[in-house]
């Protein structure tokens, strides 16, 4: 077997490196667009999917995201303003928070009073499959639909993750996930934390138009 | 002749699952449906050729000592490349596999093949091998998918195959199909049934 000396070694690992890199950054580069639309478009049908626009063609989301749904900004919060199809108006907010291994985040389609989770889509980076994953699939975020986030005093109890339903009577509670504790959590944190100051935003906003508009009649 | 059976061999003989019982974990994790089994198995086809080929074609300048560095190397160069050309073109099956695309790098079929082959043979040779390799893995993956999603879910490739008469009279979905344990039987089986088939490959105890 040929001899390899140290320096041979050393270039030749070097060389093969840079020339590794220089080809990966190439490609990250030209495919960067691709994958921005990608997710913009995964964006767009997130917030669709809470809004309860269900099952719609991939390439139909980027037309109807633009008819039905706008964005507004009040400081540094966005939201959107969506229409459903049977003529309502839902708020959708952002939500983000942590879960076990990395970002939770999701999107939550808020009545137009402001009072009730019409609809929710939670997605992740890193959570375990088939433990904290599962706060993506449907069977975890349409339990969210219909929960009220204020009790009859008009304060705000946000949605509590429970393990077992103790008393719901205020229809603020959804089953926690098992083998997933404090990803559960990390939704129970990001949706306490985002709701009010995203309803707040809302709130702002709507009396500002009111404004605007009782001016221009004027 | 001699030299075709010796490149079809990963298909049954001496397939990289079922024989060898190498990259059984992706086998598990990435086979609930077909389409991303396919889509696996064209992933592991496309890397194991090719970094077979480059590192056939640098064997004789790859220093020993450092074999394995440079081989993970080029394998991770081609495992991101797949993984960024399907998150640019087919972003929901990427979805689907996620890390699992990644993983690939791990898969020891590849490694093995690198080390067996192709740090001693001419770039065509290796790069067949490889494919076939890759090939002979898909097979068993893709029989395992189609088991799985068409008991698990009704469906193949998302079509609806057990028509919904057959939900309306009680029929039910095996909901343990879609979990992995499942997976490992299957190939249990599928070992079970080469080797009644084969008798050369059946063990003496």
């Amino acid at each position: 077997m040929r001899k390899f000396s140290n320096t041979y070694i050393f270039i030749y690992i070097t060389v093969i490196v840079v020339a590794v890199a220089t080809l990966l950054s190439l490609a990250a580069t030209l495919l960067r667009p691709y994958r921005e639309a990608n997710i913009k478009n995964e964006t767009m049908a997130q917030i669709l999917t809470a809004a309860n626009y269900i099952h719609q063609d991939k390439k139909e989301i980027p037309h109807l995201f633009s008819e039905v749904a706008t964005e507004s900004e009040v400081g540094d919060i966005h939201f959107f303003s969506v229409n459903t199809s049977d003529g309502r108006l839902l708020y959708v907010v952002p939500v983000a928070g942590k879960g076990l291994w990395g970002p939770i985040w999701g999107y939550i389609a808020l009545s137009e009073d402001l009072k009730t989770v019409e609809g929710a889509v939670f997605s992740h980076k890193s959570e375990t499959p088939g433990l904290g994953g599962e706060i993506a699939k449907d069977a975890f975020s349409s339990s969210f639909k219909g929960k009220s986030l204020f009790d009859e005093e008009g304060n705000f109890i946000s949605i509590k993750v429970v393990k077992t339903k103790t008393d719901d009577s205020r229809n603020n509670e959804v089953d926690a996930l098992s083998g997933a504790t404090i990803t559960s959590r990390g939704v129970e944190e990001m949706l306490y934390r985002c709701l009010p100051e995203a309803i707040k935003a809302i709130q702002a906003s709507t009396i500002q138009s009111q404004i605007q508009q009782t001016q221009t009649k004027e | 002749m001699m030299q075709l059976k010796k490149y079809l061999g990963p298909l049954n003989r001496n397939n990289p699952i079922t024989i060898q019982i190498l990259g059984v974990c992706s086998a598990l994790a990435g086979t609930a449906q077909l389409k991303p089994a396919v889509v696996m198995c064209i992933s592991v086809a496309v890397v194991c050729a090719f970094s077979n080929f480059v590192i056939s074609l640098l064997r004789n300048t790859i220093p020993p000592r450092v074999r394995i560095i440079v081989q993970l190397l080029i394998v991770a160069t081609f495992v991101i490349l797949v993984d960024q050309v399907l998150q640019a073109f087919f972003y929901e099956i990427s979805k689907m596999l996620s890390v699992f695309v990644g993983l690939i790098i791990t898969n020891c079929i590849i490694m093995g093949r690198l080390e067996a082959f192709a740090l001693a043979n001419r770039p065509l040779p290796s790069a067949i091998d490889g494919l076939a390799n890759g090939i002979g893995y898909g097979l068993v993956l893709i029989i395992i998918a189609t088991v799985r999603e068409l008991l698990g879910s009704g469906t193949l490739w998302n079509y609806r195959i057990i028509p919904e008469t057959f939900y309306q009279n009680g029929y039910i979905n095996n909901g343990l199909m879609v979990l992995p344990p499942m997976a490992l039987i299957i190939i249990g089986v599928i070992v079970w049934i080469q080797r009644s088939a084969n008798k050369e490959l059946q063990e003496e105890y």
